[in-house]
């Protein structure tokens, strides 16, 4: 194979991108990017860029049945160019398991009670797939929920950690991630301190997995100051067009 | 079979039950249900086991075939999983009602046997599955039906696997040089982007089909999956049918016989406390053990039977 | 109809989603569209070139709010019997469950489908697939270029063929090399190995298209032309015309449609506004390949 998987990732305390172990990639955040969308989000973390659309609550399909609480249906879909080799347009497996274990992330975080009856449509693209797809994703996908006004009950945050040449490092790239020993991924209310996902892959002993979770979750609290700063300008900025758009129609009038 | 819905007076009933660590069946919060499995069920198949947890009932089979390898790990076999829900189960499952059901536990059992980057971290060592190294490899499908819902499928479904894959025989396989060079050459196309190699011949096999000859996988490090819950704000082991609906956060964890924890996957509504998790995760563990030792005493017994008739 | 705006106790929103025909009636009297824009201008579109390094070429088009992001992946494969020859270029959109409120994930939908179609007709005859081969009869290029719409707020087609044709000029072909024993190396390795033996090879090149086409989208409502019809306006209109123009005015493409017939004056309209359009089009396609191919050269060594 060719030379560069030889070489080891980890050099005097730094990783290939010349990171720290527990540094984030660059994490570019923004709401209201689909105009056709009653929320959506889209966020970047170098190589990995995502873009979530939501639609609803809207009225349930008829197969789906009756239910008393509201119902978050996600679907989850990786762009053809997104992996270095080329990918289909049908859903594959992975996918389909990505969208349960996203959905599992939100619906804690969602007051379901709020919308009964009806579905709030999560629909997800990974435009590019850099490392800790799922991981993105869900912090995307919280913003999206938040963006189009459905109620939560906190914001939901998520992060990756991978286990490779015995260290732990935050916010894994897809070649760390192929090289981990073992990996984790976290999804946490911040403000609640509630674990809303959390799956792992690999061998953990139990004062690994203690330290890993510790790494996530202060890496979580991290994202949840810029996502919650990205909500705030959003909503500042509506407020102000709002207002202008109420003076010009007085003006008018 | 279980009634999907449950009253409220029920879910008080089992939640104050559990909080006294009492169950409904008379178990404590991290007692398993009778396990019982049985070896060799489906003589087709290159292994199989059927276990019976309670009253959930799954069969397991394994079935080695020759494939090639997958790019990035040139000389490891490979393991694919597929569980399918039977309509025997429930009729929520007739044509494609449980697809989603099986995704879900296919991909959790593939998660617990990740295999690390060198395909030798596993529950099962990979690399003892190669022919030809980038070539040719052993792929083993293990199948898995699902017979009677009773709860906690997925630790039934993993002890099955473990004990199927235990009863595998992989033949003995010869590699032999091709005899026409100018047969239909086939090519393969490597995931890295640098290369690929359009091969001019194929080279044969001879399979051995003597089962004195056949090579018996190690199982000892494949985990075993356990499913804790919390029902009220107790976590307890083994759910049944009934106890799942009172359920409000589930965690799934692979421990291997030495405690290591192998896989994890959060599942239900709820969130928890992070203190909790762990929590859970240590209670995982420790029934873990519990369970390893009933399936090695059942599997001790049944290999010793097997040894000497055959 | 018009009673409760009579009552002028409805506010403007409201307004517009209640009587949205009679919302647009009163622009397009005024000579202008609800966002401002006069009746012959397109949206505000930006070309972004290369924003996903995973793909070989890509560009992320945005027309006012409709935004279109092309990829393009190269793989060499075995040449098809039939066309020994010549290379593979394959074309699809796909309308992502993101991008309306009516796309669901599944089956493409029949706009995908028919949007497919005629992007595929037309890159295939802009890219000669013979410029694809490597190896007669041995081993050519196959091209996948997947259009992803992300926002569908109008003119599809547009944004679509916009996006697909600046990630195809953008695109760079790595160096191929086949060697005695079959073996094909692309990229770096490729050159280095073209020091020495090789059956086939060729070095890094771009694709050579034959023209650049631009489509352009037109509306007919109420005996007036609206250029660039945003979704809103789309279910409004009597009917839509699109018109592809190469650089010296050729038709390459033209379909019209809808309730009402489409006159003669009008389709001479809709391909003088066309050519515009195109002009417009290309020096913006010229500049962002200008500014991408400086960026490569200074990241070259």
């Amino acid at each position: 194979m060719a030379g560069l998987e030889q070489q080891p990732l980890l050099t005097d305390g730094h990783r290939r991108d010349g990171r720290a172990y527990e540094e984030f990639r660059n994490v570019f955040l923004n709401t209201g990017v689909i105009s056709q969308a009653s929320g959506s989000a889209y966020a970047e973390f170098n190589n990995t860029k995502v873009m979530v659309g939501v639609y609803g609550p809207r009225q349930s399909e008829r197969k789906v049945g009756y239910s008393e609480q509201g119902r978050i249906s996600v679907d989850v879909k990786l762009a053809t160019f997104a992996t270095r080799q080329r990918g289909v347009f049908g859903q594959t497996p992975e996918e389909r398991e990505l969208s349960a274990l996203l959905a599992t992330a939100l619906e804690a975080a969602t007051n379901l009670a709020s919308f009964p009856k009806a579905t709030a449509d999560v629909y997800v693209l990974v435009l590019e797939a850099g490392g800790a797809e799922l991981a993105v994703a869900a912090t995307a996908a919280a913003l999206a929920l938040a963006d189009a006004g459905i109620e939560m009950f906190d914001l939901v945050t998520a992060c990756s950690v991978s286990r490779a040449e015995g260290a732990l490092l935050l916010d894994p790239t897809t070649d760390e991630a192929a090289r981990e020993e073992a990996g984790l991924t976290l999804a946490l209310m911040p403000a609640c301190s509630e674990v809303t996902q959390l799956v792992s892959r690999g061998p953990w002993s139990s004062s690994q997995l203690r330290e890993a979770l510790e790494l996530a979750m202060g890496g979580c609290a991290q994202l949840d100051a810029l996502a919650r700063q990205v909500l705030k300008t959003a909503a500042a900025e509506a407020a102000t067009r709002r207002q202008q758009e109420a003076q010009r129609q007085a003006q008018q009038a | 079979m279980a009634s999907p819905l449950i009253s409220a007076a029920e879910v008080q009933w089992i939640t104050a039950g559990v909080s006294f660590n009492i169950r409904n069946d008379g178990r404590q919060r991290e007692d398993f249900r009778a396990l019982s499995v049985q070896l060799g069920v489906i003589t087709q198949a290159t292994g199989s086991a059927r276990v019976q947890l309670g009253e959930t009932d799954v069969i397991v089979g394994v079935k080695a075939e020759i494939g090639s390898p997958d790019p990035d790990r040139p000389d490891c076999g490979r393991l694919v999983f597929g569980v399918e829900c039977s309509p025997v189960a429930s009729p929520a499952f007739r044509g494609r009602g449980g697809d989603e059901l099986s995704g879900e536990l296919a991909r959790a059992l593939e998660r617990s046997f990740y295999p690390g980057p060198s395909g030798r971290a596993g529950g099962v060592d990979l690399s003892t599955l190669s022919i030809v190294s980038g070539k040719t490899c052993w792929v083993l499908y293990v199948d898995a039906l699902l017979l009677n819902i009773g709860g906690n499928l997925h630790d039934a479904l993993s002890v099955a696997a473990k004990a199927a894959l235990a009863d595998a025989k992989i033949p003995k396989v010869e590699v032999v040089q091709g005899e026409d060079p100018t047969d239909e050459p086939g090519y393969e196309v490597d995931d890295d982007p640098q290369w690929f190699s359009l091969y001019l011949y194929e080279p044969d096999y001879e399979v051995d089909d003597d089962p004195q000859q056949a090579q018996r996988l190690d199982v000892s490090r494949v985990p075993l999956c356990v499913t804790v819950s919390q029902i009220g704000a107790h976590s307890v082991v083994d759910l049944t049918a009934q106890e799942e609906l009172c359920s409000s956060a589930s965690v799934q964890v692979a421990v291997d016989e030495s405690g290591v924890v192998c896989g994890l996957t959060k599942r239900r509504q709820k969130g928890v406390d992070p203190s909790v998790a762990l929590e859970m995760v240590e209670v995982a563990q420790r029934s873990a053990a519990k369970l390893h030792a009933a399936l090695a005493e059942s599997l001790g017994g049944q290999q010793a039977q097997q040894m000497s008739v055959g | 109809m018009a009673a409760a705006a009579a009552a002028g106790q409805v506010d403007a929103d409201t307004f517009r989603r209640l009587y949205p025909d009679d919302y647009l009636r009163k622009f397009v009297e005024q000579g202008l569209r609800p966002d401002g824009r006069p009746l012959a201008a397109a949206r505000p579109t930006s070309i972004g070139l290369g924003a996903v390094s995973t793909a070989d070429a890509s560009a992320l088009v945005k027309v006012g709010s409709t935004t279109a992001l092309a990829g393009v992946k190269c793989e060499v494969v075995p040449a098809l019997p039939e066309a020994p020859d010549a290379g593979r270029l394959a074309v699809q959109v796909e309308m992502a469950p993101l991008c309306s409120a009516t796309a669901r994930p599944g089956r493409p939908s029949e706009a995908a489908q028919v949007l497919t179609e005629q992007l595929g007709a037309l890159l295939s005859s802009v890219v000669d697939a013979r410029q694809l081969c490597i190896d007669a009869g041995k081993a050519a290029w196959a091209v996948y270029v997947d259009i992803y719409v992300l926002d569908a707020d109008g003119s599809l087609h547009d944004a679509c063929l916009l996006a697909a044709l600046a990630a195809l000029s953008s695109l760079r072909l790595r160096a191929v090399s086949i060697d005695e024993s079959g073996r094909v190396q692309t990229g770096a390795a490729a050159q280095q190995q073209q020091q020495g033996e090789q059956l086939a090879g060729q070095q890094e090149r771009q694709l050579a298209l034959s023209c650049l086409p631009v489509s352009s989208t037109c509306g007919l409502y109420r005996g007036r032309l609206l250029a660039d019809p945003t979704a809103e306006e789309e279910p409004l209109l009597e009917a839509q015309v699109t018109a592809v123009l190469d650089e010296s005015g050729a038709v390459l493409g033209f379909s019209a449609g809808g309730t009402a017939a489409v006159s003669q004056a009008v389709v001479v309209q809709c391909l003088e506004a066309a050519k515009m359009r195109g002009k417009e089009v290309r020096a913006m396609l010229q500049q962002a390949l200008q500014q991408a191919g400086l960026a490569a050269d200074a990241a070259a060594p």
